[in-house]
């Protein structure tokens, strides 16, 4: 199983871990949204938005360090637009550096790439790391998300790591046949293996849903507890919202 | 290529938000009246197989490597809406806890990577099976509609970080397809290789409802 960054830190105990999982959903993506429609050029409030989101993070007592390193995985993105920028932007005025000009305003379209795409990477691992799996989308249920696709996320979240396990259980003994390939073999080999996890997952449904069924399903997912949202939550909501919106207009 | 926020302008992400929605909830509208309880598990193990299946590395050219994509395999199985419905939850999975991608990108990424595959690539798919008959149908059909979901995808891609001023598009455009030209490929490699699999060792899972 790799993803063990996944519900690493949602078991902690914190403020923020205890909130409910739709104000917490509510107010991170209305972060997100200010973020995003913010014009790059004020500088001051996206240094602000910084630090209130990372005042989330230091109170959830994830470790800031996890949630840099987690940050990075919009590199490859952000290398794609920085080889555009060099043709972007008309407006003279040039930066030279060495072979490629780049103007001001393609400058500043990286910087709005930038800066836009982390605090909103930085919001999204603030919810799902004080929020554990199922909390979150049993909030996102309650945020009317329709059930099917709530049933179908939680029966994926559940399967994934063991189709995952399995999946590097046939690489191995792929490997362990000294598996040297040239590039055709190679993508057989992966069409063949992935052949074999479809009709292992199949099979695997089929035993699942006449476990389930025999255990009373009936296409619907009983709770034993439902949410409830609190006076601590209608706080931090306030609270939340109220720096935000004082940072986008002040 | 999952676009993260920030990318795209508000002209191009709000609409691509809302034609996802509504096709998504045309996708839940039908599986409602149409599967039973039976499937609900079925679709969401598949999608866990998708992604899964996501994490296989397969070597492209000069040390770089690619996966496995899934849309079109997928929708083969399930048919276009349900196929759609397992796309779009691996897209809402990687956005939310993976933070592969946006959330005001959503709707373009399950747009690109999802709904071209299952939906286009279905009816792709589709044509080659009446024009040809058997197996063979199925094979080209399921080639070419891989081929072309990931050819697509990239250039839906270009042209939407074009469209918000992000990228050239005399840059992004051919470099974006020329790349996925060969990871394409790779997937329609991958697609017949898995439905060849399916074919010798569970011929019956090809013919499942589809809708």
């Amino acid at each position: 199983m790799r993803h063990s960054f996944l519900d690493r830190y949602s078991s902690l105990s914190s403020p923020i871990h205890r909130l409910d999982p739709r104000a917490k959903i509510v107010a991170l993506f209305s972060f997100l949204l200010i973020v995003v429609f913010t014009p790059i050029t004020l500088g001051q409030k996206f240094a602000l938005y910084g630090a209130l989101v990372f005042s989330l993070v230091v109170i959830s007592k994830v470790p800031v360090k996890f949630v840099i390193k987690r940050s990075l995985v919009i590199i490859p993105f952000v290398g794609l637009v920085a080889i555009g920028l060099p043709f972007l932007g008309n407006d003279g005025g040039s930066l030279n550096l060495g072979v490629f000009a780049i103007t001001p305003s393609a400058l500043l379209l990286f910087l709005n790439v930038i800066v836009k795409s982390w605090l909103c990477v930085v919001a999204m691992i603030v919810l799902t790391s004080t929020t554990p799996f199922s909390r979150l989308l049993r909030g996102l249920q309650g945020l009317k998300m329709p059930t099917v696709f709530v049933m179908i996320l939680s029966f994926m979240y559940r399967f994934t790591f063991i189709l995952e396990d399995e999946l590097e259980r046939m690489v191995r003994a792929r490997e362990a046949r000294s598996f040297k390939p040239t590039w055709l073999q190679s993508v057989k080999a992966a069409g063949n293996i992935i052949g074999n996890l479809l009709v292992r997952s199949y099979e695997r449904g089929e035993r699942v849903y006449a476990a389930m069924r025999s255990r009373g399903y009936d296409g619907e997912i009983k709770l034993i507890s439902e949410l409830k949202m609190n006076s601590h939550d209608a706080l931090f909501i306030t609270i939340f919202l109220s720096l935000l919106i004082l940072i986008l207009v002040v | 290529m999952h676009i993260p926020d920030g990318f795209l302008s508000f002209e191009v992400w709000a609409p691509l938000w809302a034609v996802a929605a509504l096709i998504i909830a045309l996708a839940v509208r039908k599986t409602n009246k149409k599967l039973s309880d039976r499937h609900v598990p079925l679709l969401g193990i598949l999608a866990a197989f998708v992604f899964a299946a996501q994490m296989l590395n397969v070597p492209v050219a000069g040390g770089t490597s690619g996966h496995f994509l899934g849309g079109v395999l997928t929708a083969i199985f399930v048919g276009p809406l349900a196929g759609s419905l397992v796309m779009s939850s691996i897209f809402v999975i990687q956005a939310i806890f993976f933070q592969d991608g946006g959330i005001t990108a959503l709707g373009a990424n399950i747009i690109n990577m999802g709904l071209i595959g299952t939906i286009i690539g279905f009816y792709i798919y589709l044509g080659f099976t009446k024009l040809l008959k058997g197996k063979r149908g199925m094979i080209t059909g399921a080639a070419v509609a891989a081929w072309i979901s990931v050819v697509f995808a990239s250039a839906a891609c270009a042209l939407e970080l074009a469209a918000s001023g992000t990228s050239p598009i005399q840059i992004a455009l051919p470099a974006m397809v020329g790349i996925h030209a060969i990871i394409g490929i790779i997937e329609a490699a991958i697609t017949v290789t898995v439905i060849g699999f399916v074919m010798k060792t569970r011929p019956d899972l090809l013919n499942l409802p589809k809708i």
